[in-house]
């Protein structure tokens, strides 16, 4: 390849820089919020922040359940922001957890083991995409009400998988599908029972995968509001998503943009280690032999 | 390694999955399917009854219905035909190695990787304030302007649309990423050679080697269009009325209580989801493998 | 140690017979090849001894035990595949050190072991790496290094040499012979490259469609091949055939074509004798041709054509025509040919092979 031509290389610089800009602003945006006070959030310049403060993080920790005092005429409510987060962690850490373990499960069955039909059985549980989920919660309430999973967040460890386990199953079965059978084998003639082959050469050896599964699971799972919101009604049990909805806006804007950012960048933070494995899981799950 | 063994193993493998979406989704969907041949309501006096396909023939026969799927379809299709080339854009951006390549790929990955179920509300709230802040005079003249030009609630839609393009833009940049890091780079040097114009490189090569990936992602991204407007429409209990099917659906249940025509609402769009799917299986099945 | 049986051993998949009634006694400490093309069925014979393909009829039994209900786990056999398949996510130690693992050595044992077969192949400075970072040729070893440290009763391969390139197949190729010699492990080797057979077995097993051709020593196969298919698939390059009809003349049984006529040796009069007005195969090696000279019995010589001359140094290899049959044949460097030069060739009388040409079957 001849060296690029500088006009090429401003080119493609630009685009870089409008690129990122487009992707990261609004995010910067919402930080920025948080970091106001609301003094510098009516009068400052929305774009920068001049004395940033950790304030209103700290007053989203400061709730020992009672109110906090006036703004004007209104009473200030508070809110069990640490029983949100650790709700939220439980929640996120057990759907991942379990729709890991569930697709593993079939993807292996069904990319390895290959009973009959077992494209159509994978096109099957993809197919489950196309269920329309816009009134779907009217019927999934009884379900949860039938499961005694009322205002458990155990309905939530059984709900929030369905979103991902299709596409995961996918990966896992491709995956497993164009993964050459030899290495697996060599285990088997070596001593390993099928269990053992699994859990001590074919489970490490598909790292990324089980990546690239686990962040989607994540990144699928923290998008979703509306379930949580409509199964977790007692304020004590409800993620941040599902609590941050039940704010007054209108009194603590400043507050649930730092109850934003307290959610989001743990997971941000956990996508980015795994942003590689990610794009490696993916490669390695679609292409034979990546 | 008996055969049998092999089946019963993989069928009992495959068991947590599909109880899974069996509790989650398919007795819902049944129900839902079921309740669109009723005239369930939590309002009726009388017991609900089977009205066989009157909800689906009233549906065809509301002018309002045929609006809301033309915008849905609308919606969808432009939606998800934006975000693919975007996403095809960025990604493309990222082929090739160049210093700080980490960094911009680490900024991409970010509107996906921030959790849409807070981003949403933060979207949403800072481009409709609810409390005077430095900016919200600068976006309540955009909101008048908006709606003022595409009627009522128009504005709120068009925000949130942007939000999903926004953030599917970056789902789907990672996505072919991921595909075009599988393509041999020798095959683009291949065509290079070939070819001298980067568009006919770009149909000829490019995309046909992305095809798996370009089919996958067009289907998630039509199956997550409505997935945000969800989000805001539960947000704000129903204060966007741009009527697409969804909203329509809830607006119908909850305010209406009309269970009946909103599950046979809901449903329209599923068989028109599985027709496109079925077309794409094709593409992005993995292809069988000889074994060696 | 131990010896290997195959009794009419079957394998039938959904649409394909993959092999058919094998039957093969395979002694203790021998090397035995299956040799044959693409799609023969001899890797699927090889993984039912190895455990890894159900067994659709017949018995498998290594050492004196029935193997056909066994687990893989539990046959007692170290196995080669083609592509290596080592661990990815394990160092070369680890890879070598995963079979004795699994049936719980001490650790003192495992290193000691591992330690030998390093030392054995030449890999002790690679013990540390992951697969990744090795050559073809390092993998190779390793794969084979895997094997050896649990001192099974039997070894099987896999084709294991083919993805190297032309040299360190060589190379390889003879290691794995000293190795056989020093160990004395009964080995069952796949491959479908003739030459390799015929270096490394004690016995070669020539398959086709799923049907064992004949079962010998290298040079039983070659100097008598039972049919017309092993013929031609040992020796390099192959066999010449040529129609013929047998004639009495003369008081002698002649074979007869259109520009090639040559006289029945008389090793084989008798038996061609019943074949006599009928159309059997004459097959010739191509270094059993030589250029005539005045003292070949003009019996056994018959004009040719040059068409295609290819020196490769030790030997020329001359593409010819007798009539409108072609005839490969195997000469002395010296030989001055060129192309469309007149050339008469005389065969070499014991090493003329008859076939049937409705069974194949040597004659
Ligand atoms: N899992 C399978 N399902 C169906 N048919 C198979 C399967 N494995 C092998 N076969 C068929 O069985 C026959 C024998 O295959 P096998 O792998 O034993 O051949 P081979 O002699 O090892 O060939 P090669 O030299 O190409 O490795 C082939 O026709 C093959 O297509
Ligand atoms: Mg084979």
């Amino acid at each position: 390849m001849s060296p690029r031509p500088w006009w090429r290389k401003l080119g493609h610089g630009s685009l870089l820089l409008v690129a990122t800009v487009y992707c990261v602003f609004p995010i910067y945006f919402m930080l920025v919020q948080s970091l106001k006070t609301a003094q510098e959030d009516v009068f400052g310049n929305p774009l920068i922040v001049l004395n940033p403060t950790f304030e209103n993080f700290e007053e989203l920790f400061q709730q020992s359940g009672e109110s906090h005092g006036y703004v004007g005429r209104a009473l200030r409510r508070s809110y069990p922001v640490l029983d949100w987060l650790e709700n939220t962690i439980i929640v996120f850490a057990g759907s991942v957890a379990v729709t890991l373990v569930v697709s593993l499960l079939a993807g292996y069955a069904l990319g390895r083991l290959r009973p009959p039909g077992f494209r159509w059985w994978r096109r099957l549980i993809f197919a489950s995409y196309v269920v329309p989920h816009t009134i779907l919660f009217v019927p999934l309430y009884q379900v949860i009400v039938s499961l005694n999973l009322e205002n458990n967040l155990l309905a939530l460890l059984v709900v929030y998988p369905t979103l991902a386990v299709p596409f995961c199953v996918w990966i896992f079965s491709a995956y497993f599908q164009n993964l050459p059978r030899a290495v697996e084998e060599s285990a088997l003639v070596e001593g390993a029972s099928r269990l053992t082959a699994f859990f001590r050469i074919l489970l490490p050896m598909s790292k990324p995968v089980v990546v690239a599964a686990g962040i989607f699971a994540l990144g699928t799972i923290a998008s979703d509001f509306t379930l949580a919101s409509i199964l977790l009604l007692d304020a004590h049990n409800k993620t941040i998503p599902a609590g941050l909805a039940t704010m007054e806006v209108a009194l603590d804007e400043l507050l649930a943009v730092a109850g934003i950012n307290l959610m989001a960048i743990p997971v941000v933070l956990i996508c980015a280690v795994f942003a590689r494995g990610y794009v490696r899981g993916l490669t390695a799950a679609m292409v034979e032999g990546a | 390694m008996g055969r049998a063994r092999d089946i019963r193993l993989a069928y009992l493998l495959l068991a947590p999955a599909l109880l899974l979406l069996l509790t989650a989704l398919a007795y819902p969907v049944g129900w839902e399917v079921w309740t669109s041949l009723t005239d369930l309501s939590p309002v009726n006096d009388h017991p609900t009854s089977f009205v066989g396909l009157d909800n689906y023939r009233r549906l065809s026969g509301d002018p309002a219905f045929w609006r809301a799927a033309a915008n849905t379809v609308a919606y969808a299709a432009l939606t998800s035909a934006v975000k693919l080339a975007l996403g095809l854009g960025l990604a493309l951006l990222l082929a090739r190695p160049f210093r700080g390549r980490a960094l911009v790929f680490l900024a991409i990955f970010l509107p996906w990787a921030y959790p849409a179920s807070v981003s949403v509300i933060g979207w949403y709230w800072t481009l409709s304030p609810p409390i005077p802040t430095a900016y919200s005079v600068f976006m309540g003249n955009m909101k008048y302007a908006v709606d003022g030009a595409l009627g009522g609630g128009a504005w709120a839609f068009v925000s949130v649309t942007l939000f999903n393009i926004w953030r599917g833009s970056s789902f789907i940049g990672i996505f072919l990423l991921a595909g075009i890091n599988a393509v041999p780079p020798e095959l683009f040097e291949c065509a290079a050679l070939e070819s001298k114009s980067a568009w006919r490189r770009f149909w000829l090569v490019t995309v046909p080697l992305l095809k798996p990936f370009l089919a996958l992602a067009v289907f998630l991204a039509l199956t997550t269009a409505f997935a945000d407007l969800a989000n805001v429409w539960m947000l704000t209990a129903g204060r966007i009325v741009y009527p697409v099917l969804g909203t329509h659906a809830y607006w119908l249940a909850i305010h209406g209580g009309q269970f009946g025509p909103a599950s046979a609402l809901s449903l329209t769009l599923a068989p028109f989801l599985l027709a496109v799917l079925f077309v794409l299986f094709r593409m992005f099945d993995p292809p069988d493998q000889e074994r060696a | 140690m131990a010896q290997v049986m195959m009794k009419d051993l079957n394998k039938k998949y959904d649409e394909v017979h993959a092999v058919k009634d094998v039957n093969l006694h395979i002694r203790d400490k021998e090397f035995v090849v299956l040799v044959g093309p693409s799609g023969c069925g001899k890797s699927t014979t090889l993984r039912m001894v190895a455990g890894l393909e159900e067994i659709t009829a017949g018995e498998i039994s290594i050492g004196d035990r029935i193997v056909n209900d066994l687990p893989p786990k539990d046959r007692d056999i170290a196995m080669v595949f083609q592509n290596y398949a080592l661990y990815p996510h394990m160092t070369v130690y680890d890879n070598m050190a995963f079979g004795l693992k699994m049936r719980k050595f001490p650790k003192t044992e495992i290193a000691k072991r591992v330690g030998e077969a390093a030392e054995i192949l030449g890999i002790q400075e690679l013990l540390k790496r992951k697969p990744r970072q090795l050559s073809g040729g390092q993998r190779q070893r390793v794969a084979v290094g895997r094997a050896i440290v649990r001192h099974p009763q039997v070894f099987l391969f896999d084709e294991p040499l083919s993805n190297l390139d032309a040299k360190l197949r060589v190379q390889m190729r003879v290691e794995l012979k000293r190795l056989h010699d020093r160990l004395e492990t009964t080995a069952i080797y796949v491959t479908h490259d003739q030459v390799e057979a015929m270096t490394l077995g004690d016995r070669v097993v020539v398959m086709k469609d799923g049907w064992i051709q004949q079962v010998g020593e290298p040079l039983e196969l070659y100097g008598h091949p039972a049919n017309r298919f092993v013929a031609g698939f040992i020796g390099s390059p192959s066999m010449n055939f040529v129609e013929m009809t047998v004639a009495d003349a003369n008081g002698a049984l002649w074979a007869d074509t259109p520009g090639l006529r040559v006289k029945v040796p008389p090793a084989s009069a008798a038996r061609l004798g019943p074949y006599k007005g009928q159309r059997v195969t004459l097959g010739i090696r191509p270094e059993d041709l030589r250029v005539a000279t005045g003292a070949d019995a003009a019996d056994y010589s018959f004009d040719t054509v040059v068409e295609v001359v290819e020196p490769l140094g030790s030997e020329i290899l001359l593409d010819l025509k007798a009539g409108p049959n072609v005839i490969v044949a195997r000469v002395d460097p010296t030989v001055r040919a060129k192309h469309q030069d007149k050339m008469r060739l005389s065969l070499h009388p014991e090493r003329v092979h008859f076939f049937d040409n409705k069974t194949e079957l040597a004659i």
